[in-house]
Parts: structure tokens; C-alpha cells; sequence
């Protein structure tokens, strides 16, 4: 009962009270629009004061305004790494500011005597009030953190419903006793708008942002002079704020953004148990394969004969590869003589390996720039970009007790027996090039 | 005591080429104003093919923190960096697009400098230091990409290599076996393999960095002393202040090229643009996979390989080498309209080649 | 009860079990080359059998995730696969990659073999929501395309593009602030410099007319 009407009843009455008497004021005491300065009166403590609190208080709103006016984008943002952390220590660092500001306003308006000459009951009353609302809200804000996240899913629909005279109760009812306490500060604020000089936030001089600087044409050459070289002054001064101001925006916006992520690349990765078996396992079939690559050159350079298969595996259409001496692809037919047919495989156009398939012709495909080789012979076809052979290999059918039964060196003729029972039972041998076989 | 007449010469030579006496801050910051004229937008490109160089720098060392230069765990390594290090996929992308940029961007300046008669006199020096920078840049290039030892990588850095062998055929009798053994030496062993992965490594990481360093220092020295060049006929009736104008407007560009390089990077991995097989680990014993090409940088001289003879390949590439150093002399009295004529011609050439390349390979062999 | 088990209705079935059987043991001891060549010739580029299988050369031989390099346990999980002829079960065959392994779970060996006739049809029946490799193209739009479902940077350049744009807004236009700001920020910096030797130079003329 008492929620319904300090979070439904008092809204409504405070905003249209304020919108009323707001009116009212603006026809009828049009001139009662300003922020009643006291600064000819007394201006140092203002300056110490004033600043703090209007820059502290305006970066504070404008956080509480733009969750407001578009959650989607503040919770967009807000899912940044660094965002969230950034945003609430400059709220934080924004309220002491403001409190500190506040403070020396409040120190100022009861101990100067001129300016207690033109005090009147409603600014005391409205530094107080400022000045408890934003502490509340400060420890608020320390006392349950991130409330710029948890506010887009609370205090924003809340605002809403009000707006769209659809209160809903129901988001603001579990609120802590801080809270509650900041609305209902927010709420009298509102409605004490119009009959205090808080209604100096209607008369913000925001076109002199935009403003030309003013000329003005002095009439003798000491002060034409001096004027020159201070406006030159202003403006350079102006230039370097500006420029201190867009490099520190961008230098801060890449901290946000980079800091952490290179931070965490030079820290590099933490697998978990999963990811780092797989990981080693990974690395160890990569160092087998090249262990086993060793091993081959190893066989190479000790052996003069290394095993490409058994005759009986050998066929008149598919091809089997190997490696030969130079570590280079090499393939082994049959031949229609029953005669084993071994050739390299690197193709002599740029060096891909020829295919292992043989055509109706014959032939064996380089599927890189489509060059086709006889295996008989090892001619190119007359259109294929390669120009040269594929060189024959030398081999040797080797039976079980290890006696050499037939071989053959690259452009000579077989060498032993051709007696293709004999040779069933062999195994096919590659033979190192310049050594000879028994 | 009188020096004889030819050091005094020489001497004269090299203070117009290097004017240390414009090494001051009035000179080089206060007094320095660039030309206004249709072809300014030239200017920009040396410094963005400086900014290119720049991100390489830092990309390339980030990369370096993991990158394992062995056979077995070169292509392992970089797939780590991919998928485990935070932002190693983007920090890799980067280094990937942004070598292409560079090279396009350095290419692009070569063309606008000769079109601007940018090589005139005192400028000579910084462009023959340009021509070793074009050089050195396409070194890196070539170095570069063998090193994530994936199929694409060792087949096109075979492929490349096989062309120097192949002039041995030209040669008569002991001769032609010398660029067999020149190719043995680039490589390190007989194939390509842990060898040749060292060696690429060594010079892509550092050897070729020192290198760029001394040229650059030179290119840029040169470039500061003397100004922008004057890159029309009729003396440019405008003129801005290098300082802050024109310098601002550089580093505009740059942002504009550190944009579209981050948007590139996090968005489009440079893979996409080729078939998956040749991104798998290199398999010596295995096949080929389909679509083994170099980098697009090389189809101006790769296409043309494929379709002409060797000898006519070689013979322009050494003329096309000889001109560029020797433009300074050769174009000296040419007037820019011509060499504006050249640099489309050229321009034309390169684009139509890299673009069209493949299809007009299959245009005359089917 | 034996009987039964001859009258008309399950001697028909007892009879297709044994030639399905009989055929699908035969059917798989070779690869399935029909869908590596639709895909070839229906989106233009190569693939090879990594696209479904663990090995890049098939399923057959003795390397790394063929037949001929399995162990115990992954044997019987491959047999276990090979006569899994309905979808639903949750396979892990050691010579099948990711991809491979959804679609036997998905449709189950039967409907597979069926499809060897119309690859086509492999992406009609697919779940067209499934994208393994988070690329952001769905795997049967990848099937079609010939780009591999398990490579998140191996796609459709435009649509990979699309979708990683849209998954980075938030850091692209943070960057784009900074680097705005920054330009902004040093263009006027540079400008004081430019004003204040102006300064400078307007006092130096003062003093030396």
C-alpha cells in the first residue's frame, strides 16, 4: 500500500506538479530562469565547487540516461571485457567528485557572508536534498555492484511503465532500503523542480558550444596587439585541448580493447586436460611421421636395396607407389610381359606426383597441369606441358632366400631369368643407383 | 691540397642527392609545402606501404612468440595460434592480408613514381633504393609463404624454384648444371624440406628485415631531404603545407587503412579464398592436391611462364630489371605525359594478368 | 515355433537382412566416391575424402584414421558403425570425421547407401540448421558449396564475411571510435603546434621588423 503510492502515486504527482508549476513559472516569471549565479560575490570557492559537482553530476546523469533511453546498446557495450569495469569506476570516481564538489558549494553558501546575503530557504534545501541523494546513490552503488547492468532489467522497465501509464510495481518492490531511498530522492527532486533554482537545467546556454567567438575591434595599438597574440593564444590552446582530448578518448578506448587481448595472447592459451591431450597427441603423430621420414632416408643411404612389394600385389592398372633413392615419388606396374614396370613418379613439368591410375592408352595423369606419361615408356603425350620422360627406375625381383632373380638398370635390358613362375614368388626390390647387384 | 677532378665530382654528385643541409627543423617541418594537382593522391602510397610494413612488424613478432620453424611442427604451430592462442587467429589473418597490401600498395607506387617522374633529378637514389625495396618486399613475400609447411606452401615454393633450375637447359655443357646447384644452395638439400624451411625462416625473419631496414633508411632519408616531387609538367599553380596538412591527411589514410586491414582480419579469413586441401600438412609421399599456384602477386611472370618459353620469360624479366634501376637514366628526358602512357600500359598488364590469368591459359592450351 | 520362423512373412525378411547384409559388408569395403564427385562437379572445387572421412587419402590404407591403424576398441566401434543401419545412434566411427559421424547418426546407414544414387539429396535430408564448425553457414549450404562443414575458415568468402561482421559490431565500432578519435585528437594537436610556431614566429617578427 504504502510501495503503491511511493513508487506509482508520488511519480505521477511529482512529474505533473512539475510540469504545471514549470509552465506556470516559464509565462509568468520568464526572467526567475537562471541559476541565480553568485559568482560576482564570491568566486574561488565557486570555481573549486561548481566544476567539480556540475562535471560529476553530469557524467552520473548521462550514465543514468543512456541506460534509460537505449538498454540495448548500454547492455551491448556493457559486454565489452573492460567496458563494465571502466563505466562503474568512472560512475564511482564521478559521485566522489560530485560529493567533493558539493561539499565545498554547501561550506561556501552557509559560511560567506555575501553569499548568505542572497541565500534563501529553498537552496538550502535543494544542496541538502542534492547532496543525500547522491550519497545514496554512491553507496548504492558500492553496496551492490554493477547496478549498470542489473538496471536495464529493473529500474529502466520500471521508468517505462510509468511513461507508458503501465506501472508495474513489481520490478522496483524487492529493491534494498538504498534504493528505494534513491528513487524517492529522484522523485522529490522532480517535483521541487519548478519552485527552486533547479530550474536553471531549462536554461543550459548549450548554443554557446556552437558559438563564433566574438570580434571585438580595439582602438589602441597596445591592446590590438595584445588581442592578437591572445586570441592566437586561445586558439592554440584551444587546438592542444581538443587534440589532448580526441588522443586520450582513443588512447583510452584502445586500452579498453587491446589491453586485455594482447595481454592474453602474450599470456597465451590454458587448455583444459581434454584440449591439451589432444594437443600432445597431435604433436606426437607429427613426430612420427617425422621419425618414420628419417627412417626412410636412413634405409636409403645404408641400403642398396629397398623393398617396394611382392609380385603378386603388382598390377596392370593401378600403380603402387614408393620412394625411391632421391626421396622422390616413384610407382611399380606390372607390364604386360609379366615383367615388374617401375618409374618415377615426379612429374618433369613443375615435379607433382603423377597420378597411379592407367588410362585405356596406357597412361598415368599429372593432375596438375594435365600432362599424361605412357608407363611403357614414359613419354609425355605431344600436348602436355612437360617435355622430358619420366625416368625409369632400377629394380630387382629378390626370392625368399635372397637371391637375385631378375633386375634391371634404367636403359638396359632385364638382366636373369624371365620365367614368370619364378618370379611369383619374388618380391620386388628398388636397386641404388650406380651400385651393381649380384 | 686539390683533390683530383673525379672524387671532386662524385663529391658534388652525392651533396645534390643528400642535401644534409636541409637537415633542420626549418627545412624538413616548417618550409615544406607539397604539390596540388590531379595525380596527388600518388603521394599517399609510399606511406601506406610503410603502414602496411609497420603492422607486418608487429603482427610478425606476435607470430614469432609461437611459430616452431621444424618440419613437424611448423604447420601444428600455426595451427595453435590459430585455434588456441587468444586472438591468433586475428593477429595471423592480419599478417595474411596485410602482405598483400602491402605488396599492391608498393606496386601501385612504383607505377605512380614513374608516372610522376617522381625519379628526377636529385631523386635517383631513392629510386633505385625503391627498386631494392620492390625487391626485397617480393623476398619477403616469397619467404613468408612456405612457412606454415602446408600443401599450397612447399608445392608453390617447389614450383617457383624449379624455374631457376630450368635455365639450365640454355646453358651450354658444364654450365647447365650451375643453376641445378644454384637452386640446391637456395634450398638448402636436394628438395625442399627442413633445410629450406630454416634458411626461408632466417631470411624472412631477419636477414631480409636488416636488409629493408638499411634501404628503407635510405629511401626515406632521401625522400624527407628532398620533398614531394613536382609529378606534373606545369608547375602546380597550388601548393599545401606538409605540416599539418598534408601529414594529417597521410595519417587519415592510414586510419582508413588500419580500418579496412581490422575489418578484413576479424572477418574474412584469407583460407576461404582457396580450395581446403591445400591447407593440409604437407605430405611428401602422398599426391598433389588440385589448384597448386603461387601467391597472385607472381601471375604477371607465372601465367606468361606457363604459356611462353623460358627464354622469353627470362629475357624480359632481365630487361624489365635492368630498366627499372637504370630509369633514372633512361627516362630522363622523357616527358610525363609518356610516362604516364607506360605506367597504364603497365598497370593495365598487371591487372588483366593477375585477374584473368588462368582463364587466358586455358584460352590457348584448352 | 521354429516353423514360424519359415512361414512367408519372415522368410522374407530373413532373407533381405542376409542379402542387405551380404551386400552392405561388400558396399563398404570400398569408399563412396559418388558424393566426392557430385560435390567436385556441382560446386567447382576440389575436395577430397577429408571432407567426411579422418584421413585426407579414404578410409582405406595404413595411415592415421584408415582401416589398416586402428585399435582394438576403435574396431569394435567400427564394426558397431558398420551395422547401425537406422539414425539416432550416437556413432563415433574411427574413420569418419565429425561431419562423417553426423550423417550416419542423423540418417543412419540405410538411408545413406540409398543416397550413393542421388547425392543430391544428401542436403534435402540433412537437419538444414546444424552448423558444426560455427562458421556460420549451415553444413548443407557447405555440402553444396563444396567448402568443408568442419572448417569455421573455410567457406563462402561473402557470407563468411557477413556473418563474422556481424559477430564482431561491438569491437569493430569501438575501433572505429578510437581510430576516429585519435585522428581527431592529433589532427588538432598538430594544428596547436601549427598555431602556436605561428606564435612564434609572429613575436620573432615583432622584435626583428
Amino acid at each position: 500500500m504504502v510501495d503503491a503510492f511511493l513508487f506509482v502515486g508520488l511519480p505521477y504527482m511529482a512529474m505533473v506538479t512539475a510540469v504545471i508549476a514549470g509552465f506556470r513559472r516559464l509565462r509568468h516569471n520568464r526572467f526567475s530562469l537562471s541559476s541565480r549565479s553568485s559568482q560576482f560575490l564570491e568566486d574561488r570557492q565557486l570555481l573549486w565547487g561548481s566544476a567539480p559537482w556540475h562535471i560529476g553530476i553530469l557524467v552520473v546523469l548521462m550514465g543514468h540516461i543512456i541506460a534509460g533511453f537505449l538498454p540495448q546498446v548500454w547492455s551491448r557495450l556493457l559486454a565489452v571485457p573492460n567496458a563494465l569495469i571502466t563505466i562503474e569506476t568512472a560512475g564511482v570516481a564521478c559521485s566522489l567528485l560530485a560529493v567533493a564538489g558539493l561539499g565545498v558549494l554547501i561550506y561556501r553558501r552557509i559560511t560567506s557572508a555575501r553569499v548568505q546575503a542572497v541565500t534563501t530557504t529553498a537552496d538550502l534545501v535543494v544542496v541538502a536534498l542534492l547532496m543525500a541523494q547522491i550519497v545514496v546513490g554512491l553507496l548504492s552503488a558500492l553496496s551492490f555492484r554493477y547496478g549498470s547492468v542489473w538496471s536495464t532489467g529493473t529500474v529502466v522497465p520500471y521508468f517505462w511503465g510509468l511513461a507508458t501509464f503501465n506501472p508495474d510495481l513489481t520490478y522496483v518492490a524487492d529493491f534494498p532500503m538504498l534504493f528505494k531511498l534513491h528513487l524517492l530522492g529522484a522523485w522529490f527532486i522532480i517535483w521541487l523542480l519548478p519552485f527552486t533554482r533547479l530550474m536553471h537545467l531549462l536554461a543550459v546556454p548549450l548554443h554557446y558550444v556552437g558559438r563564433a567567438p566574438l570580434l571585438v575591434v580595439w582602438n589602441t595599438t597596445r591592446r590590438r596587439q595584445h588581442a592578437v597574440a591572445a586570441t592566437i593564444q586561445a586558439e592554440s590552446r584551444r587546438e592542444f585541448l581538443k587534440g589532448a582530448a580526441g588522443v586520450a578518448g582513443a588512447t583510452g578506448l584502445l586500452a579498453l580493447g587491446v589491453s586485455e587481448k594482447t595481454l592474453n595472447f602474450f599470456k597465451g592459451p590454458r587448455p583444459d586436460a581434454e584440449a591439451e591431450t589432444a594437443l600432445l597427441q597431435k604433436k606426437l603423430q607429427r613426430l612420427q611421421q617425422t621419425a618414420d621420414e628419417r627412417q626412410l632416408e636412413l634405409e636409403r643411404q645404408r641400403n642398396d636395396l629397398i623393398v617396394v612389394t611382392h609380385y603378386s600385389e603388382l598390377a596392370e592398372n593401378k600403380g603402387r607407389y614408393f620412394i625411391d633413392y632421391a626421396m622422390a615419388p616413384g610407382l611399380a606396374f606390372k607390364g604386360k610381359d609379366g615383367l615388374p614396370l617401375v618409374i618415377s613418379a615426379k612429374c618433369t613439368h613443375l615435379g607433382c606426383t603423377v597420378g597411379s591410375e592407367v588410362n585405356s592408352e596406357g597412361q598415368i595423369m599429372c593432375p596438375c597441369h594435365i600432362s599424361y606419361f605412357s608407363i611403357q615408356t614414359g613419354q609425355p603425350n605431344a600436348e602436355a606441358p612437360a617435355k622430358l620422360p619420366l625416368p625409369p627406375i632400377g629394380w630387382a625381383l629378390v626370392d625368399a632366400t635372397g637371391k637375385v632373380v631378375a633386375s634391371r638398370k634404367p636403359g638396359q635390358p632385364v638382366a636373369g631369368s624371365v620365367d614368370t613362375a619364378l618370379l611369383a614368388q619374388c618380391s620386388l626390390y628398388l636397386t641404388k643407383p650406380g651400385r651393381d647387384v649380384a | 691540397m686539390k683533390l683530383p677532378e673525379s672524387i671532386q665530382r662524385a663529391e658534388a654528385y652525392l651533396a645534390e642527392r643528400f642535401p644534409v643541409e636541409k637537415m633542420n627543423y626549418t627545412s624538413l617541418v616548417l618550409k615544406k609545402e607539397v604539390p596540388i594537382h590531379r595525380l596527388a593522391w600518388g603521394y599517399y602510397l609510399g606511406g601506406l606501404a610503410l603502414f602496411f610494413f609497420m603492422v607486418q612488424v608487429v603482427t610478425g613478432l606476435m607470430l614469432l612468440f609461437y611459430y616452431q620453424p621444424t618440419v613437424s611442427d611448423a604447420h601444428a604451430s600455426v595451427e595453435y595460434i590459430t585455434e588456441h592462442v587468444p586472438a591468433g587467429a586475428l593477429v595471423r589473418n592480419i599478417h595474411a592480408w596485410a602482405s598483400s597490401l602491402m605488396i599492391a600498395s608498393v606496386m601501385v607506387h612504383l607505377l605512380t613514381a614513374l608516372a610522376m617522374k617522381a625519379f628526377g633529378k636529385p631523386r635517383e637514389i631513392t629510386w633505385v633504393t625503391g627498386v631494392l625495396l620492390l625487391g626485397i618486399t617480393f623476398a619477403f613475400g616469397f619467404t613468408g609463404y612456405l612457412l606454415p609447411w602446408h600443401q599450397i606452401a612447399v608445392n608453390a615454393t617447389k614450383i617457383g624454384l624449379q624455374t631457376v633450375e630450368e635455365i639450365g637447359k640454355y646453358l651450354p655443357g658444364q654450365m647447365a648444371a650451375w643453376p641445378g646447384q644454384l637452386k640446391e644452395i637456395i634450398q638448402g638439400e636436394a628438395s625442399v624440406g627442413q633445410a629450406t624451411l630454416s634458411r626461408f625462416f632466417a631470411l624472412h625473419v631477419i636477414i631480409l628485415p636488416l636488409a629493408i631496414a638499411a634501404a628503407l633508411g635510405l629511401h626515406l632519408a632521401s625522400v624527407q631531404l628532398h620533398g614531394m616531387s613536382q609529378g606534373v609538367d606545369e608547375k602546380p599553380r597550388r601548393q599545401e603545407k606538409f605540416f599539418p596538412n598534408f601529414l594529417l591527411k597521410d595519417l587519415s589514410v592510414w586510419g582508413v587503412a588500419f580500418m579496412v586491414l581490422f575489418i578484413l582480419g576479424l572477418g574474412l579469413p584469407f583460407e576461404s579464398l582457396f580450395a581446403y586441401p591445400l591447407f593440409e600438412p604437407f605430405n611428401p609421399k602422398g599426391s598433389t592436391p588440385d589448384g597448386i599456384k603461387p601467391e597472385w602477386y607472381f601471375f604477371w611472370v607465372y601465367y606468361p611462364l606457363e604459356l611462353l618459353p623460358l627464354w622469353v620469360i627470362m629475357l624480359g624479366q632481365g630487361v624489365l630489371g635492368a630498366g627499372l634501376m637504370a630509369t633514372p637514366w633512361v627516362f630522363k628526358n622523357t616527358n610525363r605525359r609518356t610516362l604516364q602512357l607506360i605506367a597504364v600500359a603497365a598497370g593495365a598488364y598487371l591487372v588483366v594478368m593477375t585477374v584473368f590469368g588462368e582463364r587466358i591459359y586455358h584460352l590457348f592450351k584448352g | 515355433m521354429k516353423s514360424k520362423l519359415l512361414n512367408c512373412g519372415y522368410r522374407h525378411h530373413l532373407f533381405l537382412a542376409l542379402v542387405l547384409f551380404v551386400t552392405s559388408g561388400t558396399i563398404q569395403l570400398r569408399a563412396h566416391p559418388e558424393f566426392q564427385q557430385f560435390i567436385v562437379k556441382h560446386s567447382g572445387r576440389p575436395v577430397n575424402c577429408a571432407f567426411c572421412h579422418a584421413n585426407a587419402d579414404g578410409p582405406e590404407g595404413a595411415g592415421l584414421g584408415q582401416i589398416g591403424h586402428l585399435t582394438a576398441a576403435e574396431q569394435a566401434e567400427l564394426v558397431r558403425a558398420r551395422t547401425t543401419f537406422e539414425p539416432g545412434a550416437k556413432l563415433n566411427s574411427p574413420i569418419l570425421n565429425a561431419f562423417g559421424n553426423h550423417i550416419i547418426n542423423r540418417l543412419g546407414k540405410r538411408k545413406f547407401l540409398e543416397l550413393r544414387l542421388a547425392p543430391a539429396q544428401l542436403a534435402e535430408t540433412l537437419p538444414k540448421d546444424s552448423d558444426l564448425d560455427g562458421d556460420g553457414i549451415p553444413d548443407v549450404k557447405e555440402f553444396l558449396a563444396g567448402t568443408h562443414p568442419l572448417i569455421s575458415s573455410d567457406g563462402n568468402p561473402w557470407l563468411l564475411f557477413r556473418a563474422n561482421f556481424r559477430r564482431n559490431l561491438t569491437p569493430i565500432a569501438l575501433t572505429l571510435a578510437a581510430t576516429v578519435a585519435g585522428l581527431w585528437g592529433l589532427g588538432h594537436l598538430l594544428h596547436g603546434f601549427a598555431v602556436a610556431a605561428r606564435l612564434k614566429d609572429d613575436e620573432a617578427e615583432e622584435l626583428n621588423p
